[in-house]
């Protein structure tokens, strides 16, 4: 069973549509990675799911459980780290997340285990008030982790970090389905986070979920590319028409996409070989890494025309 | 319930709310003591404690009870931690009515405190000043009976300033509303319609007759069901 479906989900703010009839599917032990540029909807759908808003129509399950029906066991499937960190600045760490546990009815072996997990057992004793961005996202992690939920929803818990900060958090995030078992959906609107933490990404354009699947295996049915330097630009182009690609002018450079399925080695071997024996300089041929950039601009590109985000 | 009631009681650790709920009995007391001393003669125990409870009735209690449902809603409003305590597997009902009994209870504190401190005041300066010590016995049980009615006549305010306090996100519609209910009990102090003012209601149950039993009635009855409705109202409502 997966961990997170939705059905059509949709909600409306006025004459604002922020997410139209999302269905989406986390699969049990996942990463899912939501992206979305600012205002694409992704906090929104959280909330939903959270059962802090109400769906206009569809439905979301977790673990099974309809939210709109039964949001209190839905709620005691998940844990949960929001843009806002809702910390209380007057009290400790470890007084904040007592707060949380009496709430959730845990003992309080909890604390020290969840403190234990984001490594923040030191620096549990001070007050919220005086925790640095980081130290505070990891304290509201913490938080989402108590009763070890099987699933966790981080809204953009990157967000605001420094650069140490943000590569702390990525390798947290890494290991949180191994350490915790738990599946994670995390929005975000860094393409560079996402590549680097999630096995699964949906990404939502709009409040439409533009693309989903396995990242993986998206990557992989991307075409390949290659990057081509030579002196003769010209003459290049007509080598390269013998070949079975498509070739894009860059400023200092040629970019050549491949066929998807194509040996991208064997390619660029024989365009090297080709090259060199019509006389061409060749200063660099690099095969491009397939990137969820360029999914990414593909799918929201493929969508962009559509503006029907006010209706 | 008392494990979300109990949540709420630890959140007013080192809080403004805390400060406020011994500051505002405090300067009662301070006033009694310069009060009293001023005399040369002593006076009944009565008129002591009764211009004690009439201060707070009076502008003490509206005053307060515009800040004390402020600082404790924006205990949740500043981190914006709504969002965290309404996805907790917790009947929304719950978080919001805890927080009303958390408050009432201060309000209740605040008014033994009054009587407390009060008591303390006027002894201190009985003892500075013996030419002063109040004729009688200190009648603790009837003041408290009054500060009680008092508590009571006052629910409509409470909760008209709960329900705008916990509703906005800022702070500014609950204390405009406070200050300007408080700023027309004061300056209408004398007018008749008063008596259906939900921040002259706690005042009039220091009369007698008709006013103190409409007061009564009319700020407890309705206050309670205003109460169970601003509970009602902000549990099912989104927090956008």
């Amino acid at each position: 069973m997966p961990a997170i479906v939705t059905q059509g989900l949709t909600r409306r703010f006025g004459r604002h549509l922020a997410v139209d009839t999302l269905s989406m599917t986390v699969p049990e032990g996942a990463v899912y990675g939501f992206l979305g540029r600012n205002g694409a909807g992704k906090t929104t759908a959280l909330k939903m799911l959270l059962g802090l808003l109400k769906p206009g129509a569809g439905q979301a399950r977790i673990a099974g459980i309809d939210v709109g029906r039964d949001r209190i066991a839905a709620a005691r499937q998940t844990g949960a780290l929001l843009e806002a960190h809702g910390l209380y600045p007057n009290l400790t760490g470890r007084e904040n997340l007592d707060l949380t546990r009496s709430l959730l009815g845990l003992p309080r072996v909890e604390i020290d285990r969840v403190l234990d997990v984001v490594e923040m057992s030191g620096d549990a004793g001070r007050r919220v008030g005086g925790y640095s961005l980081g130290m505070r996202q990891r304290l509201g992690l913490a938080r989402a982790l108590l009763g070890a939920p099987p699933v966790l929803i981080l809204d953009e818990p990157t967000n605001g970090l420094d650069p140490d900060g943000i590569a702390d958090m990525r390798r947290f995030l890494k290991s949180l389905p191994d350490r915790t078992g738990a599946t994670v959906l995390l929005s975000s609107h860094l393409l560079g986070e996402i590549e680097q933490t999630a096995t699964h990404i949906g990404i939502l354009n709009g409040g439409r979920l533009v693309l989903e699947g396995e990242l993986a295996r998206l990557k992989a049915d991307l075409p390949p590319e290659i990057d081509l330097r030579v002196d003769d630009a010209g003459r290049a182009r007509s080598v390269l028409a013998n070949h079975d690609l498509t070739v894009t002018d860059q400023p200092e450079s040629l970019h050549l996409e491949l066929r998807p399925g194509q040996d991208v080695d064997a390619t660029a071997a024989a365009l090297n070989r080709d090259l060199i024996a019509a006389g061409i300089g060749v200063f660099a041929l690099s095969p491009r890494a397939r990137s969820l950039e360029g999914i990414y601009r593909a799918v929201t590109a493929a969508s962009a025309p559509r503006a029907p985000e006010t209706l | 319930m008392l494990s979300v009631l109990s949540v709420e009681i630890r959140k007013l650790n080192r809080s403004l709310a805390l400060l406020l709920a011994l500051a505002a009995p405090c300067l009662i007391g301070i006033f009694a003591f310069f009060n009293i001393s001023r005399f040369d003669r002593p006076g009944p125990w009565e008129q002591w404690l009764t211009t004690s409870v009439g201060i707070w009735a009076f502008f003490m209690l509206p005053m307060s009870v515009t800040a004390l449902p402020a600082l404790i809603a924006q205990m949740e409003h500043a981190p914006r931690s709504w969002d965290h305590l309404r996805s907790l597997p917790v009947p929304r009902w719950r978080l919001y009515a805890a927080k009303l009994v958390c408050m009432l209870g201060l309000v209740v504190v605040m008014s033994v405190l009054n009587l407390a401190i009060t008591w303390t005041a006027v002894e201190l300066a009985a003892t500075l000043k013996p030419a002063i010590r109040p004729t009688g016995v200190p009648d603790v049980a009837g003041t408290a009976w009054l500060l009680a009615k008092v508590l009571a006549a006052a629910l409509l305010m409470v909760a008209i300033q709960f329900w705008t306090a916990m509703r906005f996100s800022s702070f500014v519609p609950a204390l405009a509303l406070g200050i300007g209910g408080t700023f027309f009990a004061v300056v209408a102090t004398g007018a008749k319609q008063g008596v259906f003012f939900p921040w002259q209601m706690a005042v009039n149950v220091l009369s007698e007759g008709w006013r103190h039993d409409t007061a009564l009635a009319l700020g407890g009855g309705l206050g309670i069901l205003a109460l169970i409705a601003a509970v009602v109202h902000l549990s099912r409502r989104e927090v956008l």
